[in-house]
């Protein structure tokens, strides 16, 4: 295989540079060893800061934010929700942050408003009563895999690569220069890609395709935990006004609401392994409950954690206080390698601008002289506003919910997904109102492997039941379907079960305990999962 | 108004427990607010499937034994090996009474196939999933075929043919599967392709499809014998429904148990239910026990959530109200509770101790063992430690076992069920004489 471009990493970033290089014509490979958006891209709050988070401590990171946000309300609307944010204090904060977020905010051209107790008490009812102030700043909320999914059909409709599900495992290198990668997967076994030019977009993890390329990079691996309870109870994103700190933001999506965040440093060798420690389940409670009393109240669904793409910076040890800005490095220039880029840090909803930075780097070096169009032209989904009174009199008895939430997942590509056939709308997954029409349309076009990605592209498995039935109905309709064998179709219901096990795990109590239980009933007690090895290694042969 | 006895839960364990206590002329009261777990069992009774993850064939009276001289406080150890054979019995018998029959290989276990093409232990089987005569037609080494309704969302015979493939038991005989259609079934709105189980049962139990399903049936089988089906041949009339789909197709008919509703499991709370009402128990479906009245270590009385003001009360009182599933067992942040009667629960208070890293690991997960502590007579321990002594448990809400580890979840509600029925018995018999 031959390209120009090698991007490694399938994250925002990644999927970003993808879209931005095709739509500049420039040809490209992704490679990513996982899925898409299985990185950082998918183990963060998904909130659209406004900036007003960093504006007291890093006005640059500061101004990027507002004005990306600014760029993605237009380009990526049907991955974004604008729903306000507040900034309370509570009667044991220091109350002189106020002033500072507010000063910040203005160096930053960001629009906060100061507005009254009882105001912010009107917008946000669930809010805790004792709050002394509250700013109103433009906070909304990003859907990471929608995001990168979005970026990744763009990018493909021009001409864009993809292969998921396949490691990097070395750099090819030819006199000085980069030539191209060797990659490993399951599916195909070794092969080799060969380009001029590698965009290393793994997040984290560039640190290890660095030392692939022989270069030292040093990130600073900072893990942070976030929980969910199952109940959207906040509409707005409710932030603390203090110093940034554990547990001091509250996020709504979907059909949850997200504690967020922990921030502890960790080795780098513990990247893959990410857990979430108890204690921190307790901080966050805690605190969450500080900005909302009832929030204990509703199930916690799910804890999970990320590590912040956090590059070493001489001196800087602790996690929240380096900059989150981004870094983008030309190899050449720094270690007199030609060919290999490097672009780290930023945020989720910086992704665009750094694959604009990337992009235009790359271009030059290549001599293309096409501008970057991302900020201009929307997401695929995000064309045009689709109309649910227009969907609801072209599919009649099709009930409103499950157009509701193709046209929600999908924007204006629900079309791909809306058809007269009623088979087509049979619920797979009934928490979610996930069709299987959606899961056919993501398997086809969307880049599907298995259960996990397909829960990336459509919510499949992320309600209150987290796969207890549509787990088997959905390894079975892949089957059907002809995109996976029987043996294959078992192990990734087993699979799944395990992924989304790693998430309940940590919050088991309560309903949580109750529905894990039912769920080990079907699978291992009616379905026998566990028993395979019996049968097949002939132990039932006394029968 | 005052009972002999009421019974909180009408599960497997609450209804074997009401039936014994009704046949034997005590005044019997059931409260029971939800479905049971036979709503979603695979209406099997295991007794005891496994061990250490590896099936128990052979004598299970051996089997017994051991696990019994190993766990002395497993339900089977405090019960002791003869009233479970014995409430098995009953249990059989009253079933049969009602016109389900269950079948087993003597006192040994047999295998049924799951949706998934493994192969599942138990006790005691309804004559679809198992039957002597099944045995052989497998030995016949004739094909097996595999059917599925079109559109019907919850079962994917290709998973399972594939694994019995895999399987060296069923190696040498011809395996397919194949679709039927849905009969033309037009009282309903909603899409068919949505259907439930229990939506197919009811259109099995209208005979108006029989002969169309019959057809359909033996022209997807050719000339395979033995057909396997989604759990779908109606619940009240089951037996005779599936003995006349035998006769028109001229096929042994297996039917494969499914994702909830479980048909096979709702056939049995139909024929207990039926029981308990010959018996002239009295039922009370969608209410809550939400309260007790305790005096000098006894129960007082109990309140439910319909009747709040209204006090129930009776000479002796079963708690069969099921494990976290049923809320029988509920879980706090760092707390396990029974609560009701705030019963001392064997559980323990650190909740990260409470389930495995892996969800199928091989040791399955402690929480699954976890319950209501009782003495060998079935009397729980209250607040202050002391045993309550007209209070009996049974069923899932006990400790000590592991009901989907050991294959052991049927057969500990009912003998625990019948054991709770006995004491109680004696105790109300001892206390009219005296
Ligand atoms: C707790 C937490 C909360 C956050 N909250 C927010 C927020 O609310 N808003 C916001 O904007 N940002 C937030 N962020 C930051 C944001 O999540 C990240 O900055 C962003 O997701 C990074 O995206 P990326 O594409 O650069 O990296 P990633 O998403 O990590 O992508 C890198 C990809 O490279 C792949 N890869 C690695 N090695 C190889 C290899 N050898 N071969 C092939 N592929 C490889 C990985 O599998 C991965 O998918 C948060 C971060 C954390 C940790
Ligand atoms: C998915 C699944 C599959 C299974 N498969 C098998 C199998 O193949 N073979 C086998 O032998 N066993 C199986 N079992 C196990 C077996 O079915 C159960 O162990 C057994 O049915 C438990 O019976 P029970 O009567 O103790 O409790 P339950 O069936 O749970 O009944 C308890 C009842 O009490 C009611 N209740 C609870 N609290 C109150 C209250 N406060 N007031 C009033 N009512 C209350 C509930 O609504 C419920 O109806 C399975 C169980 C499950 C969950």
């Amino acid at each position: 295989m031959e390209t120009d471009v090698i991007i490694i990493g399938g994250g925002a970033t990644g999927t970003g540079i993808a879209r931005d290089l095709s739509l500049r014509g420039v040809r490209s490979i992704l490679v990513e060893k996982d899925d898409i958006a299985s990185g950082t891209t998918g183990r963060n709050h998904g909130l659209l800061h406004s900036g007003a988070r960093y504006a007291v401590k890093d006005i640059d990171s500061a101004v990027e934010c507002a004005r990306e946000n600014r760029i993605l309300k237009k380009i990526a609307r049907h991955c974004i929700e604008e729903t306000g944010g507040l900034f309370v204090t509570l009667p044991e904060d220091d109350p002189s942050y106020q002033d500072r977020l507010m000063d910040g905010c203005s160096n930053a051209g960001i629009k906060a408003v100061e507005i009254s107790c009882k105001d912010a008490l009107a917008i946000e009812p669930r809010l805790n009563s004792s709050i002394l102030s509250a700013i109103k700043v433009p906070d909304g909320t990003i859907d990471p895999f929608r995001l990168s999914s979005a970026n990744m059909l763009s990018a493909m409709e021009n001409g864009g690569k993809f292969i998921t599900h396949a490691a990097v495992g070395s750099i090819i290198m030819k006199g000085g220069a980069v030539s191209g990668i060797e990659c490993v997967s399951a599916k195909e076994g070794r092969f080799s890609i060969h380009a001029n030019i590698i965009i290393n977009a793994a997040g984290i993890w560039s640190q290890e395709i660095c030392s692939l390329a022989g270069i030292k990079l040093k990130m600073l691996p900072s893990k942070g935990s976030m929980l969910i309870v199952d109940y959207r109870i906040n509409r707005t994103v409710v932030n603390r006004c203090r110093v940034p700190s554990d547990g001091d933001i509250v996020v709504p999506g979907d059909t949850v609401s997200l504690i967020g965040t922990t921030s502890r440093s960790i080795e780098y060798n513990g990247i893959d392994d990410l857990r979430v420690d108890d204690d921190e389940i307790d901080i966050l409670i805690r605190n969450g409950e500080k900005l909302i009393p009832d929030i204990t109240r509703s199930r916690a669904l799910r804890a999970y954690a990320g590590v912040r793409p956090l590059l070493a910076v001489p001196g800087n040890t602790a996690g929240r206080d380096i900059s989150r800005g981004i870094v983008l490095i030309d190899h050449e220039e720094r270690d007199g390698l030609k060919g290999l880029v490097t672009i780290v840090g930023g945020k989720l909803m910086t992704y665009r601008l750094m694959a604009e930075m990337a992009s235009d780097l790359v271009t030059g070096k290549i001599g293309v002289s096409k501008k970057c169009l991302t900020a201009r032209i929307p997401l695929p989904g995000s064309e045009r506003l689709e109309s649910l009174k227009k969907n609801l009199k072209l599919f009649p008895g099709i009930s409103k919910s499950v157009i509701g939430s193709a046209m929600y997942r999908h924007g204006y590509r629900a079309s791909k997904i809306l058809k007269n056939d009623k088979k087509n709308y049979r619920q797979i997954c009934e928490c979610e109102m996930v069709t299987e029409g959606e899961i056919g349309y993501a398997m086809k076009s969307l880049n599907t492997g298995n259960i996990t990605d397909l829960r990336r592209r459509t919510r499949i498995g992320m309600g209150p039941c987290q796969g207890a039935l549509c787990t088997y109905r959905c390894a079975g309709l892949l089957n059907e379907m002809g995109h996976t064998t029987p043996g294959e179709s078992l192990r990734m219901m087993e699979e799944f079960l395990e992924e989304r096990w790693k998430g309940v795990r940590p919050v088991l109590w309560g309903d949580g305990l109750r529905e894990s239980e039912f769920t080990y009933w079907i699978y291992q007690g009616l379905f026998g999962l566990g028993n395979i090895k019996n049968d097949n290694d002939g132990s039932s042969d006394e029968i | 108004m005052k009972y002999d006895c009421i019974i909180i839960g009408g599960g497997l364990a609450g209804l074997t427990c009401a039936i014994k206590c009704s046949s034997e002329g005590l005044s019997t009261a059931v409260i029971s607010c939800g479905a049971s777990a036979l709503h979603i069992a695979s209406g099997s009774i295991d007794l005891l499937g496994y061990s250490s993850g590896r099936y128990l064939t052979g004598d299970l009276d051996t089997h017994l034994d051991q696990l019994i001289k190993r766990k002395k406080n497993h339900p089977y150890a405090k019960i002791g090996k003869k009233c479970i054979w014995e409430s098995l019995e009953f249990f059989r018998q009253i079933l049969s009474k009602e016109r389900l029959n269950l079948f087993s290989m003597d006192k040994k276990n047999h295998f049924h196939i799951t949706s998934l093409g493994i192969l599942k232990p138990a006790y005691l089987s309804q004559r679809s999933i198992f039957n002597g005569r099944l045995l052989d037609s497998y030995k016949l080494k004739k094909g097996l075929v595999l059917l599925n309704f079109r559109g019907y969302r919850d079962y994917y015979p290709g998973l399972a043919m594939n694994q019995l493939k895999k399987n060296p038991l069923f190696r040498d005989i011809p395996l397919k599967t194949g679709l039927i259609e849905l009969p033309h079934y037009t009282k309903t709105a909603r899409n068919m392709l949505e259907f439930r189980s229990i939506d197919l049962a009811r259109v099995f139990e209208d005979e108006t499809y029989l002969s169309k399903i019959a057809e359909d049936i033996r022209t997807g089988a050719g000339d395979a014998d033995v057909v396997t089906l989604p759990d779908f041949i109606g619940i009240h009339n089951y037996e005779k429904l599936h003995a006349r789909l035998e006769e028109m197709t001229g096929k042994s008919i297996i039917e494969i148990p499914n994702l909830p509703p479980s048909i096979p499991g709702m056939r049995i709370e139909h024929a207990l239910k039926t029981s308990y009402a010959s018996h002239g128990g009295e039922f009370s479906s969608g209410d809550r026990v939400t309260g007790c009245s305790m005096s000098r270590g006894m129960v007082e009385y109990i309140t439910t959530e319909n009747y709040s003001d209204t006090r129930l009360s009776a000479k002796c009182y079963i708690l069969a109200a099921g494990s976290f599933f049923s809320g029988g067992l509920k879980s706090g942040y760092n707390l396990i509770h029974e609560p009701i009667f705030n019963l001392k629960v064997a559980g323990g208070s650190d909740r990260t101790k409470w389930a495995s890293d892996q969800f199928f690991s091989r040791g399955s997960h402690p929480f699954m063992e976890f319950g209501v502590e009782t003495g060998t007579d079935l009397h729980p321990f209250g607040a202050d430690a002391k045993k309550i002594k007209n209070l009996y448990c049974a069923g899932a809400i006990l400790s000590g076992y592991n009901p989907v580890m050991e294959g052991s979840g049927g057969g500990v509600a009912i003998s625990t069920g019948y054991k709770a029925a006995l004491e109680v018995i004696k105790k109300i018999k001892k206390s009219s004489l005296e």
